[in-house]
């Protein structure tokens, strides 16, 4: 399982995303601008250029037609993903730490920064899918987080729900259209910052990372807490993988001493677990950083991480990866295919 | 006796991943009942991106032909 090296980027990498179709992954990071690469081989398709300040996250419609960003320089932009052209640019004021679109590309949320004279906002703006087409300065939702800050956001499946992780650790419900909470639970340690929010491929629950070092799947339904992987350092990211019931979870601690074995070697690992056993099964190491995003790939091939060293590492997995069972889960398959299911 | 006792903890253990493994897909498995209801009665295609994806690309190649320009 060598990996592909992406070397596109000079600062630290903030996300990584794959379209739908895994044949596509975009990253940003704090050098200020966005590249998109082609999956299966590394190769640059383009770079997003405009934004004045580090960025900070990025996602792509369902259908790959267009991107969309959000930076330090308070905005977010709409990027045409073939052209790389910039499409809008709304403008906040205070920093955008994370956009993402609901289920069909029509919504799209920004989670504003908290300062001086700002609280921390969910803001929600209405897309049009279509290169061609005006969009909207307006918006449509703006949730107020006057308890602790949002970090991270996302829509649950229908776009029902807004799920918001906080930097007081715990985790909101919101209503999708009226922007109403309907729970607020604290899921992680107190005060343990929420590093990262990913769903499943329906959205019907999602993993959690955080600085507390575990990582949390939880139903978007009722916010129960169904699963929890324990790690050894504080964590910046949590995927699920498709095809595998694998969750991934990347992190570590930044290194203050630059001559830190660890960071010399390469030795920063991304960490899988099983989804639904809990259990740790294996590393991969390579990055000299802590690994600040990982993404799996939704057609279950393979997945992506993006350190603080700068680097993104894809990885396709190998037919070992595809072979690994548990007694349990075979028995379960043979029984499943016995049925004809 | 050792061995007696280590194949009964590894049943165990078996037996408890067994009973998480059905728990957790019966409750996928009706989370997506729930949501495919849900879509259902919503009046929404069971599949949200499947017909974008067909728009798309009827947009892309008209008339769902490749264009041949000779």
């Amino acid at each position: 399982m060598r990996p592909i090296l992406l070397s596109g980027h000079e600062r630290a990498l903030t996300q990584i995303k794959y379209n739908r179709e895994g044949d596509l992954l975009f990253s940003t990071a704090k050098d200020q601008h966005i590249c998109a690469w082609f999956a299966h081989n590394g190769e640059r398709l383009g770079t997003y250029h405009g934004h004045q300040g580090a960025i900070w996250t990025v996602d792509v419609d369902p259908t790959t037609t267009i991107i969309a960003s959000g930076s330090a320089d308070n905005t977010i932009r709409l990027w045409e993903v073939k052209t790389g052209k910039l499409l809008k640019t709304w403008d906040f004021p205070t920093a955008v730490k994370r956009v993402e679109f609901n289920e069909d590309g029509t919504k799209l949320l920004g989670v504003t920064e908290k300062r001086m004279g700002h609280l921390g906002t969910i803001v929600v703006l209405d897309i049009k899918v279509d290169v061609n087409a005006e969009q909207s300065d307006e918006k449509v939702m703006t949730i107020v987080c006057d308890e602790s800050k949002a970090t991270v956001a996302g829509w649950s499946y229908l776009s029902k729900y807004i799920i918001a992780g906080h930097e007081d650790g715990s985790v909101s419900q919101y209503d999708g259209k009226t922007g109403d909470l309907y729970y607020n639970i604290p899921v992680h340690e107190l005060n343990q910052q929420i590093t990262d929010l990913q769903w499943n491929s329906d959205r019907t629950y999602f993993i959690t990372a955080s600085k507390d070092k575990t990582s949390k799947l939880i139903s978007a339904k009722d916010l129960e807490v169904m699963k929890t992987y324990s790690a050894d350092t504080p964590l910046n990211s949590a995927t699920i993988t498709r095809k595998k019931d694998f969750v991934i979870l990347g992190g570590g601690q930044a290194a203050m001493d630059v001559t830190t074995t660890s960071a010399r070697q390469g030795k920063f690992e991304a960490r899988f677990y099983h989804k639904i056993f809990e259990e740790e099964i294996g590393r991969v190491r390579g990055h000299f950083g802590p690994l600040n995003t990982v993404a799996a790939d939704p057609t279950g091939k393979g997945y992506a991480s993006g350190g603080e060293d700068g680097y993104v590492r894809v990885h396709h997995f190998d037919k070992g990866y595809f072979d690994f069972e548990y007694e349990v889960e075979r028995e379960r398959h043979n029984k499943l295919a016995a049925e004809g299911r | 006796e050792d061995a007696e006792r280590i194949s009964s903890a590894d049943v165990a253990v078996v037996e408890a991943r067994r009973h998480l493994l059905n728990e957790w897909y019966s409750w996928h498995e009706q989370m997506q009942e729930e949501l495919a209801d849900e879509r259902a009665a919503l009046g929404l295609p069971a599949d949200p991106i499947a017909e974008l994806l067909e728009a798309k690309t009827a947009e892309v190649a008209p008339g769902g032909e490749e264009q041949v320009i000779e």
